[in-house]
């Protein structure tokens, strides 16, 4: 029996390229050299809600269906949160890594004297999240994805569920936390863990003659430092 | 492709959706307690599959996860309006 004090380490569903351990997790050390990139961004805290379509906790999440907002919840830090209208009374929240419970407990403090009926469950570890961001971007999404994709339908701050690699997939645009490396749009996928491995593969696939690589963790403020 | 609009998410690919039947007086169940097995056997098994203008429910299975009512033409899959079930967007 081998000794060790060390803390357990958590693993995304995507295999890493060169892993190293930070903040609890397997992550990929390689950063991508060009633009384009895929990075595995499934350490990111997620936080599922669900709530009436309309009314005071959709009034506190701040964002409806279809928008993204970036927000404070109480303990868990400045504009470290991003507040995502996944579907008609659904959000996903995403957070720093390892803030799970954390912001669970805010969210669940938060809305649960709306009166409304609210869940909030803490899906981290049950979900992969990959962000695909540069120039590219779009064009490599679109051989995937059935959406328009253009700035006029999908602005910065879009998001919606649809197939990506016959894939249900939430798709967020974020381009403010895209990897400071890379210019242009940048998506959020957001999947079922047993699908990450293969979306993140298919993605390769199609963004092979774009030069897509795979980069390191990125967090949700890549650009803002 | 054929395109399904959506009243949540908008135009979206029919592979997106689930066909749930006709809707409207041609789908709607009958009371169990009183129906007759003739009744009730039309309501499983017999459908009205016009030519023309259909009232059918679809799910968006692949997006909003939600239920409506959609008038589509099957000759020509155009839609000429759509309900969202338990009230509109």
């Amino acid at each position: 029996m081998s000794e060790t004090s060390e803390e357990p380490i958590a693993r995304s569903p995507i295999a890493p390229q060169a892993p190293v351990v930070r903040f609890g997790w397997e992550i990929s050390a390689r950063a991508a050299r060009g633009d384009l990139s895929l990075s595995d961004e499934t350490p990111l805290a997620k936080v599922a809600v669900r709530a009436p379509f309309r009314g005071a906790a959709a009034d506190a999440l701040g964002v409806g269906f279809g928008r993204t907002t970036r927000t404070d919840v109480d303990g868990v830090g400045v504009g470290d949160v991003l507040v995502v209208g996944s579907g008609p009374g659904e959000w996903l929240v995403l957070a720093a890594p390892g803030r799970g419970p954390d912001l669970a407990a805010a969210l669940t403090r938060r809305l649960g004297s709306s009166g409304e009926f609210v869940s909030v469950i803490d899906l981290t570890h049950g979900r992969a999240l990959v962000r695909l961001a540069g120039r590219a971007a779009p064009q490599v999404l679109a051989k995937v994805c059935g959406i328009d994709l253009s700035d006029s339908v999908t602005p910065d701050g879009a998001a919606l569920r649809t197939t990506v690699a016959r894939v249900v997939t939430d798709v967020v645009r974020d381009d403010r936390g895209g990897p400071p490396s890379s210019v242009g749009p940048s998506y959020l996928l957001h999947v079922e863990r047993s699908s990450g491995q293969f979306l993140a593969g298919a993605l390769l696939d199609a963004g092979a003659e774009f030069g897509l690589e795979t980069g390191t963790f990125v967090g949700l403020a890549g650009r803002d430092t | 492709m054929m395109l399904l609009p959506c009243p949540w998410c908008g135009p979206r690919s029919a592979t997106e959706f689930r066909f749930c039947g006709e809707a409207g007086e041609a789908g709607a169940r009958p009371d169990p307690a009183t129906a007759t097995p003739e009744q009730w056997r039309r309501y499983l098994y017999l459908h009205a599959n016009p030519r023309g203008w259909s009232t059918e429910s679809w799910y968006h299975g692949s997006g909003c996860r939600r239920y409506f009512t959609a008038e589509r033409h099957t000759l020509t899959n155009e839609v000429r309006s759509t309900t969202a079930a338990g009230g509109a967007p």
